[in-house]
């Protein structure tokens, strides 16, 4: 929620602190700042404090807290008075979502563009100016959490010579067209403002205000609608429609009925003060209880510090709860705290607890070890895990992970990412054929001048009504026919589980059960790995290239080895040995190079001046020629 | 990520803890109503979950704390009040991939219970403390925010003081965490009067990013061999 710095002073009689400091102060005992400058601050308000925190009040209540400065105006502070009820308006709730409903007459109003400060106050926190009654209505939304919306009464018309509205669910099929001009059919549950009891819908309550009725310059008398609706329903109706505004963001959050007097007086107030108009009446219904004294809740002192592993005194938990005006009693070391109506948030003793830690501050709790565990750590099935991987690194298989989405399978999801691949995997052989045959292209760059690539992977598949943990292993060749790698490492495989393995073809899959796992990780202790940091590789293709040299016998490998890096330059990216033998006193030792860049695939006219340059430098070596 | 595991499980282990694993594919009860996300919870909105085609439909968990209620749940039913559990494994999120998102990644949750007042916010901080200090090194540090998850109170979020090799150390955010919720500890069948402690969740993937220097979370589950073999062994 973006926060503008000079709405938050109206709060405060004396100058705040520069927004970085506010920004802190926030960081660490409310709320996470997503961004701020010097005028703004965007305030991350969870779900938990968003009935009470979705609004300039809500903030600056918070920084009055935390900073310890009281609030100089607090516009919960008192019902701003309102006036009598009128015969000319009529309301009705037909529905249990909505649970109350004030309206008021507002004649006579000019309806204009807003005065210099209303804009600003609105431009400052990214909303759009439009004409003094609406500036007016958001203005309060965005300064106190209460959304409400003001409708141009003879738009409505009237019944028996009152304007009557009222609240009920959408009828099946039902359309309105929507500020803006967008015709919206409005979703099973929804819930609209309607003319008389019964009649056409005005708006979609709670979330956006309709065309028909809509405030214009010509409007000269206003209909000033400040509600309380269910918060699943609003969220629903919200989902449905795409539509999710300033307003249904707030009722969704459960913000509490006894905000609407509130809202009414301050919105009354503001429209009189920028657009002139005469109040002829306000009325209410109230669906169920006009107030609800919210539940006690009450700690202990010991609870608290026992819950935090903190040493925080009596007088502090006072102190936070005094700063946050909470009215509480104290009875021995127990306090019981009577929330105001508009911290719903505050139900059970820990919200009390984190009320008092976040408002000391988490710095307050110093860091403790838990004591030494006396009971046996099961760590076996993991081992057993770790044991079969270690079996298969030893044997010269790389681990790899592939999605668990895949193209077919028995379970199906009903909104998957990629609608190609709209199943959770049944086994991991689909994958690994497809990681073989990217592993082929890479191979030389990777494992160096190997005769077959062999992978693993362990994760779990998926049938209609069963879950596993699923091995498989996979092989492709690549100089010669066959090999038998996979066919031994099966067979090892086989004595190490003591079970009877089949292999039929180039992967083989097999489930892990868990008593197997238990087994054989029974008396296993990984061995652990300490990697280095990552170095990334190249999106474009490696090249390869192959030297061989005769050199005099007794020749070492690294001499060999280290006059060709000397002139390989820097895309050298690794050089192995792939053959050496002895003839008539001297040796030869085959070499392959694999280069790489990160910037493009390597040609012949990048790499030949290289390989001459190392051809000319093995040549120059007495006794020593390149073949 | 298997050796990153490894070394994990085993600072975890020297501190008490089991590991504990369950279905990737969970009840709609295990993976939110048990741990107190309501029917209404914005978290349960289709564009963050996957769900089936089934009916009742079910989850791929978006958690691995589903796991930490099904440990507890099994702790209530041996009548125990004590256990310390980290779960490190697949979760899955409906959301657009990027360099810092994945649609499936690895997340390591944790919970450690014992009777009222044995396992504090104090012990969540030396754990965390511990943990880091040993995974990244001595210069690690942790501190708390307030925040907010429906399964703890008080939530918070968890930072790291972190200096990559040459650069300037920075706050990091790390996990998610807090004092279980009453209402997780009765869903489990445990009484909260009796017994408390603390959970814990993060990606593991940020983990090895962070202390590897891994750009980008999509190479870890592509099946590529090449991230696979651009890590070298220090020693072994």
């Amino acid at each position: 929620m973006k926060v503008s710095r000079t709405w938050l002073q109206k709060h405060f009689k004396d100058e705040l602190p520069k927004n970085a400091e506010l920004a802190e102060a926030l960081t660490f005992h409310a709320f996470e700042i997503e961004s701020f400058n010097e005028d703004l601050l965007d305030v991350k308000v969870l779900p938990d404090r968003a009935g009470y925190a979705l609004s300039h009040r809500g903030i600056a209540y918070e920084l009055s807290a935390i900073l310890g400065i009281p609030m100089s105006y607090d516009p919960l502070s008192a019902v701003m008075p309102i006036g009598g009820t009128t015969d000319e308006i009529a309301l009705s709730i037909d529905t249990p979502k909505a649970f109350r409903h004030t309206g008021a007459l507002v004649k006579g109003v000019k309806v204009g563009p807003s005065p210099e400060w209303l804009r600003q106050a609105l431009e400052s926190v990214g909303q759009r100016s439009i004409n003094n009654i609406v500036d007016a209505t958001n203005c309060v939304t965005l300064a106190m959490g209460q959304p409400l919306h003001a409708f141009d009464s003879e738009k409505i018309g009237r019944t028996d010579g009152k304007v009557a509205v009222g609240i009920r669910e959408a009828r099946a099929g039902e359309s309105v067209v929507l500020l803006g001009g967008e015709s919206v059919t409005l979703p099973e549950g929804a819930l609209v403002l309607c003319k008389g009891q019964n009649g056409e819908a005005l708006d979609v309550a709670g979330i956006k205000g309709g065309a028909a009725s809509g405030v214009t310059e010509s409007t000269t008398e206003l209909f000033v609608s400040v509600a309380n609706f269910d918060a699943t329903a609003i969220r629903k109706t919200a989902r449905a429609l795409s539509l999710w505004t300033d307003a249904s963001l707030r009722f969704q959050n459960r913000i509490s009925p006894e905000l609407v007097p509130y809202g009414m007086g301050h919105i009354l107030a503001l429209i009189q003060q920028v657009a002139g108009g005469e109040v002829v009446g306000v009325n209410e219904v109230v669906n169920g209880p006009e107030s609800v004294a919210l539940p006690s809740v009450s700690v202990s002192l010991s609870d608290i510090n026992g819950h935090l592993g903190a040493a925080f005194t009596l007088d502090e938990v006072v102190n936070a709860l005094t700063r946050l005006s909470l009215p509480y009693t104290l009875e021995g070391d127990t306090v019981t705290v009577t929330p105001p109506f508009w911290r719903r948030d505050i139900a059970i003793p820990e919200d009390i607890t984190e009320e008092v830690g976040r408002i000391m501050g988490y710095d307050r709790v110093t860091p403790v070890l838990l004591p030494s565990s006396t009971s046996p750590v099961d760590q076996r099935s993991h081992h057993g895990v770790e044991r079969l991987r270690d079996f298969l690194v030893e044997r010269g298989f790389t681990e790899i992970s592939t999605p668990s989405f895949a193209a077919e399978g028995e379970v199906l999801l009903a909104n998957p990412l990629d609608v190609e691949k709209p199943y959770l995997r049944a086994n991991l052989s689909g994958n690994m054929q497809d990681a073989l045959m990217r592993a082929v292209h890479v191979a030389p760059r990777v494992l160096g001048p190997v005769k077959v690539v062999t992978v693993f992977e362990i994760g779990n598949v998926f049938a209609k009504d069963s879950e596993r943990l699923s091995l498989a292993l996979g092989m492709k060749v690549l100089e010669g026919k066959k090999h038998s790698v996979l066919e031994e490492t099966v067979r090892e495989l086989s004595d190490l589980c003591d079970m009877n393995l089949i292999l039929d073809g180039d992967v083989f899959e097999m489930t892990l059960e868990g008593a197997l796992l238990e087994k054989l990780g029974e008396t296993y202790a990984p061995a652990t790995y300490r990697l280095d940091a990552f170095r990334p590789f190249s999106a474009y293709p490696s090249a390869i290239r192959d030297i061989a040299v005769w050199s005099p016998e007794g020749t070492m490998e690294s001499e060999v080895s280290n006059v060709i890096l000397s002139q390989a330059g820097d895309l050298i990216a690794r050089i192995d040995l792939f053959d050496r033998f002895e003839k008539e006193g001297r040796v030869s030792h085959a070499f392959r190079l694999v280069f790489e860049s990160f910037e493009k695939t390597l040609s012949d006219a990048d790499l030949n001046p290289v390989m001459e340059a190392v051809t000319t430098a093995l040549n120059a070596r007495d006794g020593w020629q390149v073949r | 990520m298997s050796a990153a595991i490894r070394e994990i499980a085993d600072i975890f282990s020297r501190m008490g803890f089991s590991i504990a694993s369950g279905p990737e594919l969970e009840s709609e009860w295990y993976n939110f109503s048990a741990l107190n996300v309501p029917a209404d919870h914005p978290a349960r909105d289709m564009q963050d979950t996957f769900w089936t085609t089934e009916n009742p439909p079910r989850v791929p968990r978006t958690h691995t704390t589903s796991v930490s209620i099904r440990a507890l749940e099994q702790l209530a039913k041996e009548g125990g009040d004590t256990l310390r559990i980290i779960s490190p494994a697949k979760v899955f999120r409906n959301e657009a991939t990027d360099a810092t998102h994945e649609a499936q990644f690895y997340q390591l949750d944790g919970v450690a219970v014992g009777p009222v007042g044995s396992v504090t916010l104090a012990h969540l901080k030396g754990t965390f403390d511990q943990f880091y200090r040993e995974y990244f090194g001595e210069g690690a540090q942790v501190r708390f925010r307030p925040s907010y998850f429906p399964f703890v109170e008080p939530g918070v979020e968890v930072d790291m003081w972190w200096e990559a090799p040459g650069k300037e150390g920075k706050w990091l955010e790390m996990a998610g965490a807090g004092m279980l919720h009453p209402t997780v500890i009765k869903n489990a069948g445990l009484d909260p009067a009796k017994v408390a402690g603390f959970a814990f969740g993060g990606g593991l993937e940020r983990l090895i990013m962070v202390k590897h220097g891994v750009p980008d979370v999509r190479l870890f589950h592509n099946g590529d061999i090449r991230f696979v073999h651009g890590f070298t062994e220090v020693d072994h």
